[in-house]
């Protein structure tokens, strides 16, 4: 096979002593980027830009490519052991993470989180080698009336989301939906919720407002029960550090899940990881024998975002390698420096140096397991943390929360913005709102509103747009059957009552 | 041709054999800080990173240039960051056209471009109008004849109000009578996904964006936006050369300085950026990117600044857009 042929290429560029020690510096300054939320991999790699100037374009962009990778295995870590997200991709896993943590679980956790990275990692790069023209095509038949249907597809998860009661999660997502709102309209560049404020024009961040309703609003609602010196459960021993068989056993499908879905969405240039971890997690609970224990520690809660966020990254390389079009803020960053090394991404790149992207994929095989060797130890390291008393925890928590929104804007306004959403987080804690489901609102709110308005605009207003195109309307159709598939169940539970 | 770009380059070496008398005074002691508007990878931020690598290699400057980003409000956040920079003689920023734009339609903005201290001009960005290849449209005038049977059923994709793209199709449809939608989309690759995909007409795109997807042969070029042909499309008319007489709508970049900048610091920046633009590296930048040569000296920047705000002005309030000054 031809596939076979350029591969061992691949491996000829990838395996030799430079590029190995290139791979291995941009996965490990990958996975330390990834661990501190606020720093992300687009600031890094702009930052080192400059020293790749000099050299090699294949051993740069295999640097770069691992630090992109890499990160998201470390995202999840403070996701885990400190409701802190680190990044966007990150925050379903708080759900499940850090409820395992609170169970004395969070070295499996840590595990299971690596252990999906990997297999979706390795399985994202197999899509981008064998399907990666194809798929860009298929990419492009989706537009703004597809990408409507598909957030909404997004949207109605809130169903699955949902705790005791579905008014509060639906109130929470339209709250959700409200922040995202706020700041610039796109099509008329008028501001909206500003009070004329220009740190308001952008709208509010996300790191802010996941950060302060998961992180901070967990923190402000523990500091009332007076525990003391007391300290989160940390089993002895490295057995109990690590996942068990069984756990594996049970993450089998969301494995493969995470990585099916996060891949196909990351291929999409107007989706995301977030989106894409969403919906796996979704999937997951709606296929689950025990969707009831989702948000109380399951593993595959952990497993499916997980895989999702790094399978991601193979699908996002589709657009920008065989068509030169990013798809995230990474991507193009990526995209802009193969430019500045005097290349020309765009639909010939691949077929004018099949040594760069042979070369990258080789070393995306070889990065993945890097990360693996280098993240399992890890895992027990970090899962001291937990051992902290919760005097020194959550101050903790409260500085690196700051750091972390301080660093994405440098703005001390989204700072005091960071402390009204701990407010909200608390206040939801106390009021029993679910919190995903306003961030869930707040993702999507703005690309969901943004297709929409796309859509009509085509169409001259006429709705029929998003139901005419076959792949939209299959979407739509899919969410209607989430929606109201609560009210079957609902009903039918009455039946068995009245029967019996 | 030949000869004006002569008489140019002798008065810049008049210039620049003149001008350090008057720059004796000032010379950078510390690392520049150099903001740019736009996050890493955004076309600031390139712009900024691309001068800075260039004056390193061919050693121009005393001090190194450290690229800030100073993201947000399309600008407003990096010129309200300069203005509290008031006086500051080791900070400077890249602007571009939305820097005169956006003041123009926030009310938010505390800042105008008459508040910062003009320096140089660099380039202007041209750019193209673009159509898919299996497309109908072989000049712009089929485009514009098609617009005018089935009016607002063509689409054009591109950024947001205001911006340069909108101000192309804003002049082009007023000088024609013709109508076709514009549709926003936040990020360039989504742009071009949306004529790809055939979701959209056309498109006014960059070259530098473009030149794979034409040499691919998955886009046809119709006409440019720029006063003179490009080099690498000589059988590419301009808008005017098309037939339509419209004025020409650069993409402007180059460097701002705080407000309240003494003279002898503009004077030191005007004859850097002057040995600056000669350079093999810039050149080679230039023609990488398929940008023209727009310097130009802090007086006449300013002047230019102040045309290219009030014709933008009359276009958004034409274009039915409220302005806040």
């Amino acid at each position: 096979m031809e596939v076979t042929g350029y591969l061992m290429q691949g491996f000829a560029v990838a395996l030799t002593p430079s590029n190995l020690m290139w791979c291995f510096i941009g996965c490990f300054l990958g996975t330390v980027i990834g661990i501190l939320p606020g720093l992300g991999p687009a600031a890094t790699i702009a930052m080192l830009l400059p020293l790749t100037f000099r050299m090699d374009p294949t051993s740069a962009l295999i640097m770069l490519g691992g630090i992109y990778y890499g990160s998201k295995y470390g995202g999840s870590t403070t996701s885990i052991l400190l409701n802190v997200p680190g990044e966007s991709a990150s925050v379903v896993t708080c759900i499940d993470g850090y409820a395992m943590a609170k169970k004395g679980r969070g070295g499996p956790a840590l595990g299971i989180a690596a252990i999906a990275s990997f297999i979706a990692g390795t399985l994202g790069v197999i899509g981008l080698m064998l399907v990666a023209p194809p798929l860009a095509r298929f990419a492009l038949s989706f537009s703004s009336p597809e990408y409507f249907a598909l957030m909404s597809l997004g949207l109605a998860m809130v169903v699955l989301l949902a705790g005791e009661s579905m008014t509060k999660a639906l109130l929470a997502m339209l709250v959700g939906l409200w922040i995202a709102g706020m700041g610039t309209d796109l099509f008329t560049s008028t501001s909206r919720f500003t009070f004329g404020n220009m740190e308001m024009l952008d709208g509010i961040d996300f790191v802010v407002v996941a950060i302060g309703v998961f992180a901070l609003g967990e923190v402000l609602g523990n500091m009332e029960i007076r525990e003391g010196a007391k300290m989160l459960p940390v089993p002895k021993g490295w057995r109990n550090l690590l996942p068990t068989w069984q756990d594996l056993k049970d993450c089998r499908f969301a494995f493969l899940n995470g990585s099916v879905v996060g891949f196909i969405i990351g291929v999409l240039p107007g989706a995301g990881s977030t989106i894409a971890s969403f919906i796996s997690y979704g999937i997951e609970k709606a296929v689950s024998k025990h969707p009831e224990k989702f948000g109380t520690g399951v593993p595959e809660g952990v497993a499916a975002p997980e895989g999702a966020n790094n399978a991601e990254t193979g699908g996002a390389l589709v657009p920008m390698l065989t068509l030169g079009i990013p798809g995230s803020g990474t991507t193009a960053i990526l995209l802009a420096a193969l430019i500045l090394w005097g290349l020309k991404p765009g639909p010939l790149m691949i077929q004018d140096n099949p040594t760069l992207f042979w070369g990258l994929v080789a070393s995306m095989y070889i990065g993945n397991v890097m990360l693996l060797v280098l993240n399992l130890p890890l895992v027990p390291l970090f899962a001291q943390i937990l051992r902290l008393p919760v005097y020194v925890l959550y101050p903790v928590i409260f500085g690196i929360s700051m750091v972390g929104v301080y660093g994405v804007s440098s703005s001390l306004f989204d700072v005091w913005m960071l402390g009204a959403f701990g407010l909200i987080g608390y206040a939801m804690r106390k009021l029993d709102y679910p919190a995903a489901p306003l961030i869930l609102g707040f993702v999507l709110g703005d690309s969901m509103e943004r297709a929409l308005r796309q859509s009509l605009m085509m169409s001259q207003g006429d709705l029929s747009i998003l139901v005419s195109r076959p792949i939209s309307a299959i979407m739509l159709f899919l969410t209607v059957l989430i929606l109201i598939a609560p009210l079957f169940r609902r009903a039918n539970a009455w039946r068995v009552k009245a029967i019996s | 041709m030949k000869t004006g770009s002569a008489i140019f380059a002798t008065a810049l070496i008049a210039a620049a054999i003149a001008l350090p008398a008057h720059a004796q005074g000032f010379k950078p002691s510390k690392p520049i800080e150099f903001v740019t508007h736009t996050g890493p990878g955004g076309g600031g931020d390139v712009f900024a990173r691309g001068i800075a690598a260039a004056m390193e290699k061919e050693k121009l400057m005393p001090v190194r240039m450290q690229v800030v980003n100073k993201t947000g409000g399309g600008g407003l956040t990096a010129m309200a960051y300069l203005a509290e920079k008031q006086g500051e003689t080791h900070t400077i920023a890249v602007f571009t056209g939305i820097w005169f734009t956006n003041p123009i339609m926030r009310k938010e903005a505390k800042f105008t471009m008459r508040d910062m201290t003009p320096l140089v001009r660099l380039v202007l960005e041209p750019a193209m109008v673009a159509v898919k290849n299996d497309a109908p449209y072989k000049s712009l005038k089929d485009f514009i004849d098609a617009a005018k049977q089935k009016p607002g059923e063509m689409k054009q994709s591109g950024g947001s109000l205001g911006s340069r793209d909108w101000v192309v199709r804003q002049l082009l449809m007023t000088n024609t009578g013709a109508n076709w939608a514009f549709i926003s989309f936040p990020g360039g690759g989504e742009r071009i996904a949306a004529l790809l995909g055939g979701h959209v007409n056309m498109m006014v795109i960059e070259p530098q964006e473009a030149g794979e997807h034409i040499r691919a042969g998955n886009l046809r070029v119709i006409a440019t936006v720029a006063d003179k042909r490009l080099p690498a499309f000589p059988d590419v008319p301009t808008i005017q050369e098309a037939g339509f007489k419209i004025p020409n709508v650069p993409q402007v970049r180059g460097i701002v300085a705080p407000p309240g900048v003494p003279a002898e610091v503009v004077a030191y920046w005007e004859e850097l950026f002057a040995r600056f633009i000669k350079t093999a590296s810039w050149q080679k930048y230039l023609d990488d990117n398929m940008f023209q040569d727009g310097y130009m000296r802090s007086a006449e920047l300013a002047k230019f600044g102040d045309e290219f705000s009030d014709s933008t002005r009359k276009i958004l309030v034409e274009g039915g857009v409220k302005v806040a000054r």
